[in-house]
């Protein structure tokens, strides 16, 4: 099914014409959050969804990590630093970064099925 | 023969020294401590000229009278024993009240005195003020010249280095280097006579105390033995976190750390975010708001207690801390998504027990609780 697909991580990547900087595995997404407040994240993104967000601190992977987050998609083109990739690989949390500004990552993501 | 000429006082160790084997050991001490073997020797107090003269030396201030203290900044290691000559002072490990003598006394009595003591100098007093001391060289010169059973008073020797009950032991140990006595009266600083110590003394005081420091280590480490025993039996596991003020590289170390051990534990998932969303917004705060403090998580088969307490600047006012979007934070904390003003309700929501207390200027401790459930336990 075409929706269906579209909710599971490496096909999420031509949606939004996202490069990978980790190694992507099949991953089902449960949804998606957008936030750049992290506090907000914490309190309020479910598990194993896509956290779309332009920060690129390490922070973001504390976040993520706490969260059971699946997979963080930066946004405008914002790549965070190697030892921030590094440390995410080692926390199983996949890194994605779309040149699309948030707004428009957020549209093309719902218009492709990922609720 | 009659004609009364004071005995000068030679530099000697006649005066029944016994524990020149300790001296020697305190004197590697001291020389340590000081980085040099030897240095200017600090003026000795003449009592019969200095009257009140009193030296400006406390414990808070032992560099005013010329003492050095050990410079804990360097690599070197002070031994207990280096801390003791500092700390302890001759009030510590002096005699007291000394065995004294008048001047009108015989120096046959003087003799007979330091035999039933078993010591080898008697102050002499006359209205209660040192005016003279008699050591057991003196005694020997008597016996040598006849006059043993001459009053005290022509005899006696009248210059009198002393030393106040105030000192601390490594100026004691300098004074008895520099000039080479057996022993010192020892002064109050109302120039009373009060003591008289030996480095016989010192040896055993330093010993005493080196002592009953290594037995009160011995406690505590009995103490703590017992203690993570206690923990083991309850499972109890404590992870203790300095947070520093600023530090965002470091936010999230202490709760990946307890998320790890819940992990281990087969806690459910759910109840473990919340004690982690706990742990991460107390030492963001921590970071974010204020001048640094410690985060203490007390793990045990029940329960994750999490106390947060910062030494400043304290929440003015909790209320708005407490609602939710109202935030204080610098521009800095809020371009790294912090400041979010969700931090203490986030807090709230995820304990099943919560308490902040905070003032200004003292600082905030929090403290929130979350009763753990295992995976797979559904209440």
């Amino acid at each position: 099914m075409k929706l269906k697909s579209a909710t599971k991580l490496p096909s999420i990547l031509s949606v939004v014409e996202a490069s990978p900087l980790t190694d992507l595995t099949e991953v089902e997404l449960t949804g998606c959050y957008i936030s750049d407040l992290l506090s907000d994240v914490l309190a309020n993104a479910q598990p194993g969804v896509l956290w779309v967000t332009i920060h690129i601190h390490r922070n973001v992977l504390s976040v993520a990590s706490m969260k059971d987050i699946a997979a963080v998609l930066f946004t405008c083109g914002r790549k965070p630093e190697a030892a921030i990739v590094a440390e995410a690989v080692e926390k199983g949390i996949m890194l994605l970064s779309t040149p699309f500004s948030t707004y428009e990552a957020a549209g093309k993501l719902w218009k492709a099925g990922l609720r | 023969m009659s004609l009364a000429v004071p005995v000068e006082k030679k530099k000697t160790v006649a005066q029944g020294e016994r524990h020149a084997g300790s001296v020697r050991r305190l004197k590697g001490v001291r020389a340590r401590l000081n980085g040099t073997a030897r240095r200017p020797a600090i003026a000795p107090e003449r009592i019969l000229k200095t009257g009140n003269s009193e030296e400006p030396m406390t414990p808070a201030a032992p560099a005013a009278a010329g003492e050095k203290a050990p410079n804990l900044g360097d690599k070197r290691q002070v031994s207990f024993a280096q801390v003791l000559v500092f700390e302890l002072r001759v009030r510590d490990a002096m005699t007291s009240p000394p065995i004294t003598a008048t001047a009108a006394d015989s120096l046959r009595s003087i003799q007979h005195l330091m035999k039933a003591h078993r010591i080898s100098g008697v102050p002499i007093l006359a209205d209660d003020v040192l005016v003279g001391i008699v050591s057991i060289e003196d005694i020997i010169n008597a016996l040598d010249g006849g006059h043993i059973n001459d009053p005290v008073e022509p005899w006696m020797s009248r210059k009198i280095v002393t030393l106040r009950d105030h000192f601390s032991l490594v100026r004691a140990v300098a004074e008895f280097d520099r000039h080479g006595y057996g022993r010192f009266p020892v002064l109050d600083t109302n120039n009373r006579l009060v003591g008289i110590i030996t480095r016989g003394d010192i040896t055993v005081c330093l010993m005493h105390h080196l002592e009953r420091r290594a037995e009160e280590a011995m406690a505590k480490e009995a103490v703590l033995v017992a203690t993570r025993a206690a923990d083991e039996k309850a499972h109890r596991t404590v992870i203790n976190t300095d947070v520093k003020s600023g530090d965002f590289e470091s936010a999230g170390k202490l709760s990946q750390r307890m998320r790890e051990v819940l992990r281990s534990r087969g806690i459910a998932p759910d109840v473990l975010r919340r004690a982690a969303i706990i742990a991460y917004e107390a030492e963001t705060n921590i970071i974010i708001h204020s001048l640094g403090g410690r985060i203490t998580t007390s793990i045990d088969a029940h329960k994750v207690r999490i106390k947060a307490v910062d030494s400043g600047p304290g929440i003015e006012n909790i209320d708005l801390a407490m609602q939710e979007g109202w935030s204080t934070a610098g521009p800095l904390a809020r371009e790294l998504g912090f400041g979010a003003g969700m931090g203490l309700p986030n807090i709230k929501r995820c304990a099943d027990e919560f308490a902040i207390q905070s003032e200004l200027g003292s600082g905030t401790r929090l403290q929130a609780t979350v009763f753990l459930r295992k995976a797979g336990v559904t209440l």
